[in-house]
């Protein structure tokens, strides 16, 4: 999961940035209202982290031109001036949901997990898809009542396919949102995930979770049931 | 008596009484006078006639002609009367024209003296009388004393002079009401600007206009432009205030953030991160509730716009609908069509984002929001009835009267409780309006900010 932050105090960001990556997020920062829009319209985002009161360029226009722009995303906004006159402004102008400053981040990352949840269409932090059962909060999964011991990595990918049940997707929009910037990006080795984790998930290959779709990505293929 | 347009046209009346009424006295006085002097000269005429007229008769007395030159002495009634007495007083002649009437007799009066007279017949018919006293010497050389006495009937003079008066009042009255319609018409012409200036600073006040025209005469201008000036200084300062409280609760929030953030990194034991978190938990309330003061108040009148309530209440609900997604509350609204609210559209989100809020949060599955106008005698600007139910746990009564007790007394307040109907009291107070907090229909807490009418300038 990407998310972009754009905050200008640089401590604020950078230990946001830290905890959300602890958090098994992958990270995009800016500083600047412009340098912020050019992240929000230009790279892969999967949510987004506003401060309103930015350097150079606004966080409601952010929002308003990210939203002319066809993007969907959530978005959260950060906001100092907690009169409800800012949040209405910032809600109506296409954001999702607030943080008022100081804020603790546990905060932060229960709307962020919400929102994404959200944005996929589920009603709850618990998936459900069949026996296949994904808790958001605990980063848990369980196939049959049975934990499922998954790395990072694994927990990451099953997520974000778990969140867009349905979806067919790539392999480039799985490397795009889940490494970190710096990481050395390669194919083959999502190929290699996705085998580990049809292993772990369906190890009698009766289940079919994750489907294979030739050229053109994956797909999670068990109906949504519940969440 | 407040308006200027009445104050003139009753001093303006009350002179043209004063005026009008002095020369119609001088006028009549005059035209009475002058008549009178006529008539004393035809009457003079008339007794020279009489003088004329008589002569001693064989009996050494003296008579008159059966017919008199003058014709009035010979018919009957025609308000014209002659007598003769002798100094006796006893009746000697009396015209024709006295047949049946007794002219009043007088004392004797001395030998030559020629006076004039107002009496009256026993019909209280107004007389002119003048008498005359001679010594009338007969031709044998004696003398005798005699009195002429003529009377005219003063009725058709008295007829003319009331005519004459009739006249001269009905001009005056036709005048004067001329005048003053004149007068008014002109006035209205003169006051209009005055009025303008009323009618645009009424519509300020009401929202419907942000500034005065500048479309005035020159002796107005000047009062315009310094209205405007201080319309916009007013407008301009407020703008500022709520700038530089933003800009601080900006200022101090982000640290306070970032401390918070900072103290997750400190390896400390978790005690000392909680007491770092309860201390900035207090420096949050602090500046939320000090630099959240209303931006307006019910003083500020020609700094407050017409807020729409029904479109800023859908912007607020559809706002709350994405914040409370997953708890999903049926929010009903039921705001009076075409309803506004006059003040600041800040303070009036605050007050319904905080009421809404709370109830979003307490609620088991049903919200709702009610706004309708009040109205009082004389407003000018109707007031506001706000209520928001939920079907809530509710506030129990001695919690409501601690919860709006907090704020009062900030420091002692147990944090991220109740701050929000404190501001929401606050900015009530500040409309000159209340907050009550009872139980509602629904189950839970019903909230009501009532905003009283703002009424009319001095028209008690």
């Amino acid at each position: 999961m990407r998310l972009l932050v754009i905050e200008d105090d640089d401590t604020l960001r950078e230990s946001l940035a830290e905890q959300l990556v602890e958090a098994g997020y992958a990270i995009e920062q800016a500083a600047d209202g412009r340098e912020g829009l050019y992240f929000a319209l230009e790279y892969p985002v999967d949510l987004a982290i506003v401060d309103l009161g930015l350097p150079e360029m606004s966080g409601l226009d952010i929002i308003r031109q990210a939203r002319e722009q066809g993007k969907t995303y959530p978005i959260l906004i950060l906001t100092a001036r907690d009169r409800w006159e800012d949040k209405v402004d910032g809600l109506s102008a296409g954001a999702d949901d607030y943080v008022v400053k100081p804020f603790h981040f546990e905060e932060v990352s229960a709307r962020v997990h919400a929102l994404l949840r959200r944005s996929g269409g589920w009603a709850s932090s618990v998936l459900h898809a069949g026996p296949v059962v994904l808790d958001m909060s605990r980063q848990e999964l369980k196939v049959d009542d049975a934990l499922i011991e998954l790395t990072s990595f694994e927990y990451k990918i099953i997520e974000y396919l778990m969140l867009r049940a349905g979806q067919v997707i790539s392999k480039t929009e799985l490397t795009d949102r889940l490494y970190d910037q710096d990481f050395e990006r390669d194919s083959n080795v999502i190929e290699v995930f996705i085998g580990r984790l049809r292993k772990k998930l369906d190890p009698e290959n009766s289940l079919n979770p994750i489907e294979t779709l030739r050229g053109r990505g994956y797909r999670f293929a068990i109906e949504r049931s519940e969440g | 008596m407040s308006s200027l347009s009445a104050r003139l046209l009753v001093s303006v009346s009350v002179l043209l009484l004063l005026f009008f009424g002095a020369t119609i006295f001088v006028l009549d006085t005059a035209f009475q006078s002058a008549g009178e002097q006529a008539r004393r000269d035809i009457l003079d005429g008339h007794l020279m006639q009489l003088l004329a007229a008589a002569n001693p008769n064989v009996d050494g007395a003296l008579s008159f002609p059966p017919d008199l030159h003058e014709e009035r002495f010979n018919t009957i009634g025609s308000g014209l009367y002659g007598e003769l007495r002798d100094d006796n007083n006893e009746l000697v002649w009396r015209s024709r024209s006295a047949l049946g009437l007794e002219i009043p007799s007088v004392e004797f009066p001395e030998l030559g003296d020629h006076a004039f007279k107002r009496e009256s017949l026993a019909d209280e018919t107004p007389l002119l009388t003048l008498s005359l006293a001679v010594q009338w010497e007969f031709p044998d050389g004696e003398l005798k004393p005699y009195v002429f006495k003529v009377a005219e009937s003063l009725d058709s003079f008295n007829a003319q002079v009331a005519g004459f008066r009739r006249q001269l009042i009905g001009w005056f009255a036709a005048i004067a009401l001329i005048m003053l319609l004149s007068i008014s018409v002109l006035m209205r012409g003169l006051l209009k600007p005055l009025r303008q200036i009323e009618t645009e600073i009424g519509e300020i006040e009401e929202g419907k206009r942000v500034s005065l025209s500048e479309k005035f005469p020159t002796e107005l201008t000047g009062v315009a432009r310094n209205m405007n000036l201080l319309i916009d200084n007013e407008r301009a300062r407020s703008d500022r205030y709520r700038y530089t409280l933003d800009n601080l609760a900006h200022s101090l929030k982000t640290p306070l953030a970032a401390m918070r953030a900072l103290i997750r990194d400190i390896a400390a034991e978790r005690r000392l991160q909680g007491r770092f978190n309860e201390q900035i938990d207090r420096m949050d309330e602090i500046v939320r509730y000090q630099l959240r003061k209303p931006a307006a108040s019910v003083a500020d009148n020609l700094v407050l716009t017409a807020v729409p309530v029904g479109k800023e209440v859908e912007r607020l609900v559809s706002g709350l609908r994405k914040v409370y997604h997953d708890k999903q509350p049926l929010i009903e609204t039921d705001v009076a069509a075409g309803m506004q609210f006059r003040g600041d559209t800040g303070d009036f989100l605050e007050v319904a984002g905080n009421l809404l809020d709370n109830a979003c949060k307490w609620c088991a599955g049903r919200v709702k929001i009610t706004v309708t106008p009040s109205t009082g005698a004389r407003a000018i600007v109707s007031g506001m009835i706000l209520t928001v139910d939920d079907d809530g746990p509710g506030i129990p009564e001695e919690a409501a009267e601690a919860l709006l007790e907090r704020g009062t007394r900030l420091d002692e307040a147990t944090p991220g409780h109740g701050i929000g109907l404190a501001i929401v009291k606050d900015i009530a107070r500040s409309y000159g309006g209340k907050l009550k907090i009872a139980r509602s229909d629904l189950g839970g807490a019903k909230i009501t900010v009532s905003i009283p009418p703002i009424p009319g300038p001095g028209k008690a």
